[in-house]
């Protein structure tokens, strides 16, 4: 589907008359409002009716310690800046409103001692206990089982607590934060380049999605641009760990389904794509490419070798995926399972494929293009029916758009010709700034700031914990043998969630 | 279904041949860093690492890969002493082993006998039970990519099992964090004798760049006895499987 792009100056033109000498300042498709505190929810679901969609709310200290609530509204990053005083401990909760800011509100209570008043749920999150069970469904049959946090299988850990009667799961209650390792505070200190590696350690499968993330904030706090080139290379790194996550997810799908063949099938495809990742930079998953001001590697594989390597990779993968999709042992378990509809999914601030699964077209690279996407051409893919089997269609659909994405980057490197500068030096300077990119599990915002050249503070807004609540929203009607597909469909790591 | 036989047909044998064989090494994989220099070193050398991997004492410099995070810094930095290699048969049975460079003192550690000298039928045969305790997750996948037709680690009788009282090898990710702390103490007590833990990845044999934050015991030997590091950020599947071989006793760290 082809889009049309909000205009920003429409965004701008309603924020400025909504909030009159609020507006403070707009560079490179942000625009921050000052607030206070008291007004912040009000303001909150003004935007919300407009459309805007939550991405999270955390405590940044330039240019004064506030509070900050950002939105994507419109083309453009919307934040609602309210300064915090030395003795604030408590502010009118979001989510009393917006169920999307519940996870964030009780993770900024834990971590700063805010208190969001009128909270519906506000227990602590970030260190769980696994034994803390409870039961919600009380009765002479039913049962609680924990899933979790130790996994049956090689994944990561999370529990899902499932109250039963023997069949149907009756409530779910999923619990993320066991594997948090409190890495935002561990940048505090670093410099803007270690800051990437770390970036790339807080979901090791989407490494490529956090450096540039990070990196993007770090170049829009010094208002630099990195060069074209590196620009394309990003992409081309990005869309390769788009193509891996995809697979990944039909692999686990094909072993739900027990079809050994396939899975061999679509493990030899993630496989290769791994390869390929390593002969282009020596790293599996893309790691120490991205840096703040362009990228660091030497391309270790020639353009046009990529070239020919795609050429494979589709042709084998076409076949495959046709005889996947036909094959209906597979597709009768997807169809239906774990259902979304488009009101739940805006309600809870859903992104990436998941959300384009219910038809709600928002992608980052889109809405607010970065880097090279804003000069490449590709559809944002979406489906209608918001299934497990629609989330498996859109993400087939992205990797067609993906191959696509990558030999447009390759041909405009080729043009380009030889290798002039990949990276530029950074500036010394001061300030915040928000870097975002559409990672495999869908949007995801950094928000950085920088002083004496080093990294003071980082907030990451990680898609995969906008996405833990509507697995849960997703359960309906759906029996215990649905339980793994449907996990499976929405492809979220748990590490980024956690932090 | 015989559509899916003849397209698995298809593709013939693409399984490596290790540990019979070595597996072909891709020129310019980041698989561990060499010191290539230890003499003359600086002490500031030390501050290029953000793990704290490089250790400096008397111009003599020497580096934990059980610390290092493969990031690279000091390979950009000082081309001429550290540099990138592909090699993968990294694993060690004690956590000195994995320290390379100048005389690290090489302490007595106690190590259990590998899996396959303490029972011998366990050479043929082992199950494993995969704990995540904390990874950024790109351990899971290099994990399961060893059952794919490239490792196939059927074929050297590893298998894995969802039972921790089925299990004889724990292979644990992560630095271990305080909420997986209890169900991986948990997960370890009630696995039958003999048992061997395997340290998978950097983070799980120090904590890598989370070590310091107070959120993480700070690798897996500070819960439970570890039998094999396998150092890596992530470590590749093939490294993994070194390291899983070396449990079993199938293959010997002096073998080499």
């Amino acid at each position: 589907m082809r889009l049309e792009r909000a205009s920003t100056d429409h965004a701008q033109r309603f924020l400025e008359g909504r909030f009159r000498g609020a507006l403070e300042h707009a560079p490179d498709g942000t625009t921050v409002l000052r607030l206070p505190l008291g007004a912040l929810d009000r303001a909150a679901v003004l935007l919300a009716d407009e459309g805007a969609r939550f991405i999270s709310v955390f405590v940044a200290a330039a240019p004064e310690r506030s509070l900050v609530a950002a939105f994507a509204f419109r083309g453009q990053i919307a934040a609602l800046r309210a300064p915090l005083t030395e003795d604030a401990a408590a502010y009118p909760a979001l989510s009393l409103h917006l169920p999307a800011a519940r996870l964030a509100e009780r993770e900024l209570h834990d971590r700063e001692g805010l208190t969001p008043l009128g909270h519906p749920e506000l227990t602590p999150a970030l260190r769980p206990d696994a034994d803390a069970l409870e039961q919600r469904i009380v009765g002479d049959e039913t049962f609680v089982i924990p899933y979790g946090p130790i996994r049956s299988g090689i994944f990561e850990a999370i529990q899902h607590v499932v109250e039963t009667g023997g069949e149907d799961v009756l409530a779910l209650e999923t619990r993320p934060y066991f594997k948090h390792r409190g890495l935002e505070a561990r940048f505090g200190g670093l410099e803007p380049v270690q800051g990437a590696v770390l970036a790339e350690r807080i979901a090791g499968i989407a490494s490529v999605a956090h450096a540039a993330a990070f990196s993007q904030a770090v170049e829009a706090a010094l208002r630099i641009d990195p060069p074209e080139q590196a620009a394309l290379w990003r992409t081309v790194h990005a869309e390769l760990e788009r193509l891996a996550n995809h697979l990944d997810v039909a692999t686990k799908l094909a072993e739900d389904a027990a079809l050994s063949v396939a899975v061999a099938r679509f493990g030899i495809l993630k496989e290769d794509t791994m390869r390929v990742r390593a002969r282009l930079c020596g790293s599996r998953f893309g790691r120490g490419v991205v840096v703040p001001g362009g990228i660091a590697t030497t391309q270790l594989l020639d353009p046009a070798e990529l070239r020919d390597w795609l050429g494979r990779f589709e042709h084998d993968l076409v076949r495959d995926r046709r005889l996947l999709l036909r094959t209906s042992s597979f597709t009768d378990r997807l169809i239906g399972s774990g259902r979304l509809d488009r009101t739940t999914v805006e309600t809870l601030g859903g992104v990436g494929p998941v959300a384009r699964a219910v038809g709600i077209s928002t992608d980052a690279r889109f809405e607010r293009p970065y880097g090279a996407y804003e000069r490449l051409g590709f559809d944002v893919v979406t489906a209608e029916n918001g299934d497990a089997m629609a989330r498996l269609d859109v993400r087939f659909g992205e990797i067609r758009e993906s191959l696509h994405l990558i030999r447009q980057a390759l041909d405009r490197l080729q043009r380009i010709g030889e290798t002039t500068r990949l990276r530029m030096d950074l500036p010394a300077g001061e300030g915040g700034g928000f870097g975002w990119v559409e990672a495999p599990q869908g949007e995801l915002v950094y928000w950085v700031e920088l002083a004496d050249g080093r990294i003071r503070r980082v907030h990451v807004s990680s898609p995969s914990l906008h996405n833990w609540p509507l697995f849960v929203a997703s359960f309906r009607g759906d029996v215990l043998t649905d339980f793994s597909f449907i996990e499976h469909s929405f492809g979220l790591t748990a590490a980024g969630a956690d932090r | 279904m015989l559509e899916w036989i003849a397209r698995g047909l298809r593709k013939g044998v693409v399984t490596s041949r290790y540990p019979r064989g070595a597996e072909p090494e891709l020129d310019g994989f980041h698989g561990r860093v060499e010191i290539v220099e230890t003499d003359g070193a600086r002490d500031e050398l030390e501050a290029l690492c953000p793990t704290g991997a490089i250790s400096v004492s008397g111009g003599l410099v020497s580096l934990d890969r059980g610390r290092c995070i493969l990031c690279g810094a000091c390979v950009e930095a000082e081309p001429e002493r550290f540099r990138f290699s592909p090699a993968y048969e990294t694993a060690s049975r004690r956590r000195a082993g994995v320290v390379v460079g100048a005389s690290v003192e090489r302490q007595l550690e106690a190590v259990r006998l590998p899996l396959g000298e303490q029972a011998r039928p366990l050479r043929r045969s082992i199950h494993i039970r995969h704990v995540d305790a904390g990874s950024d997750g790109a351990e899971e996948w290099e994990i399961s990519a060893l059952t794919n037709p490239y490792y196939d680690m059927q074929r050297l009788g590893l298998y894995f099992t969802l039972s921790p009282r089925h299990a004889d090898v724990l292979l644990v990710t992560g630095g271990v964090t305080r909420s997986m702390e209890k169900p991986l103490e948990r997960a370890y007590e009630v696995m039958p004798e003999p048992k061997a833990v395997v340290a998978a990845g950097t983070d799980a044999c120090s904590g890598g760049f989370a070590a310091t934050t107070g959120e993480i015991a700070g690798g897996v030997d500070r819960v439970l006895p570890v039998d094999v590091y396998v150092p890596g950020s992530p470590p590749s599947p093939i490294a993994l499987l070194h390291g899983l071989l070396l449990a079993a006793g199938v293959v010997t760290e002096d073998g080499r």
